[in-house]
């Protein structure tokens, strides 16, 4: 009676940038009886690791981890680089009247805005075209940068004494 | 333990040392940290009795390449190129603005110049074209959960998710060294950035620019932040709250006295 050996090998690497990758090889042969399984067994997994140590020394592509992913003039390439390396991820809203920065950071960008009289769109735009996010869904180091930025367009940024000024506590 | 200090001459009414202490338990810093590891009576000095000293030419230089690099990755992350002659004009805007006197010792030219060509030559070496992901966000986080103080700071750069910090050194640093002797500034750059953005960084980045007689730019990485790093990060930072609470601001004498700005004061302590 034929008896059939089926074996698969696979080895996974990790690579820079949370990256990893793969490769997987099977064979399935027929022995003349299960006496030998243990012999051919053995020879098939070398065969097996030999075959897979060969290619997974191919690393193939790899993204430039400080440009893949991030947003290009304007618009975001939302396509997730799957190696850990890209920058927040849109988050958007379940609910639209949530925001994603703490309460501080909220009532500041809102203080910063009326007090100087400044259009919400704009706030909103800018928001876009930076982060590729409007204003709620920024997270807190977004929302951070983004009060930065209005600061100085209000001509109020006085440098490194941001936290004097702006509680972030959730 | 109080130091006992006769408050120096032209300094700023503080408030009580007591008050003061009291505030600093509450939100902890990178520099902060460092200086009280270094050494406790200079913490003093600095955060405490809030006595100001001259800004040395290292300082003042370090801050103006500081502010240049700024304007130029701020350019970069608003996709609106920065020419060579707007970033020499900021350079010389932040040269210029020197709130604080600067100890030149007649060599206030030459500074200057080696300033402007470390600017030069990294903006030229850099990739122009990457486009960071924050520029010189100032960030806390809230280790209460810890039973630890508020964590304040500021990031110069992240750029694909990597935290990049700028130093400028008189000296091609040691790799080993300075991953060591910044471990507490990078530990507490990735709590930052992991409590405010909810993800991991991919690593930090040490760029030295090196102030040597042809500028050059050593670039240390670093991987990320690791639990047995962050463990002890949280037991300094407890050493640092403790201290405060036993008002223990003994002085540390060693090798660093010798460019220590306190050093009269030091010697006046008892």
């Amino acid at each position: 009676m034929a008896v059939i050996l089926s074996m698969t090998y696979q080895k996974k690497l990790g690579l820079p940038n949370f990256s990893s990758h793969s490769c997987s090889v099977s064979l399935t042969v027929e022995i003349p009886d299960v006496s030998v399984a243990a012999q051919e067994s053995s020879k098939l997994y070398a065969l097996l690791q030999t075959a897979v140590d060969a290619e997974i020394q191919q690393v193939g592509y790899m993204p430039d981890a400080s440009t893949y992913g991030m947003k290009q003039n304007g618009s975001n390439d939302h396509s997730s680089s799957g190696n850990g390396a890209q920058r927040s991820q849109p988050m958007q809203n379940r609910n639209g009247d949530a925001w994603n920065c703490t309460d501080g950071q909220k009532s500041f960008i809102q203080r910063i805005v009326n007090e100087n009289g400044l259009n919400k769109d704009d706030v909103e735009a800018s928001a876009q075209q930076l982060f590729g996010l409007g204003v709620k869904a920024l997270d807190k180091m977004q929302a951070s940068q983004l009060i930065e930025e209005l600061l100085e367009k209000t001509g109020k940024s006085k440098g490194n004494r941001r936290w004097s000024r702006q509680p972030a506590r959730p | 333990m109080i130091a006992i200090v006769e408050p120096t001459e032209g300094a700023p009414a503080p408030q009580t040392a007591d008050a003061r202490v009291e505030q600093l338990k509450t939100m902890v810093s990178a520099s902060r940290l460092s200086l009280y590891l270094s050494c406790r009576l200079k913490f003093f000095f600095r955060y405490v009795v809030e006595i100001q000293k001259p800004k040395t030419a290292a300082l003042h230089v370090g801050s103006a390449v500081h502010s240049a690099l700024k304007a130029w990755n701020k350019s970069r992350w608003r996709c609106e190129p920065l020419s060579l002659k707007r970033l020499h004009d900021t350079f010389m805007k932040a040269w210029t603005d020197q709130e604080q006197p600067v100890e030149w010792d007649g060599e206030e030219a030459a500074e200057q110049s080696t300033a402007w060509r470390l600017i030069e030559f990294y903006t030229r070496q850099a990739n122009p074209t990457a486009k960071p992901d924050f520029v010189e966000v100032p960030v806390e986080a809230d280790l209460t959960e810890h039973g630890l103080p508020v964590l304040i700071g500021i990031l110069d750069l992240v750029q694909g998710g990597k935290i990049i910090d700028y130093k400028t050194s008189g000296q091609t640093p040691n790799p080993e060294r300075v991953a060591h002797t910044n471990e507490v500034q990078t530990s507490i750059y990735s709590m930052l950035y992991r409590a405010n953005t909810g993800k991991e960084e991919t690593g930090v980045e040490l760029h030295h620019l090196v102030k040597t007689k042809n500028p050059k730019v050593v670039i240390t990485p670093l991987p990320p932040m690791t639990e047995q790093q962050q463990s002890r990060l949280f037991h300094l930072i407890e050493g640092y709250v403790e201290g405060l609470d036993r008002r223990d601001f003994l002085p540390s004498p060693g090798l660093q006295c010798a460019t220590c700005d306190y050093l009269a004061e030091c010697r006046a302590w008892h």
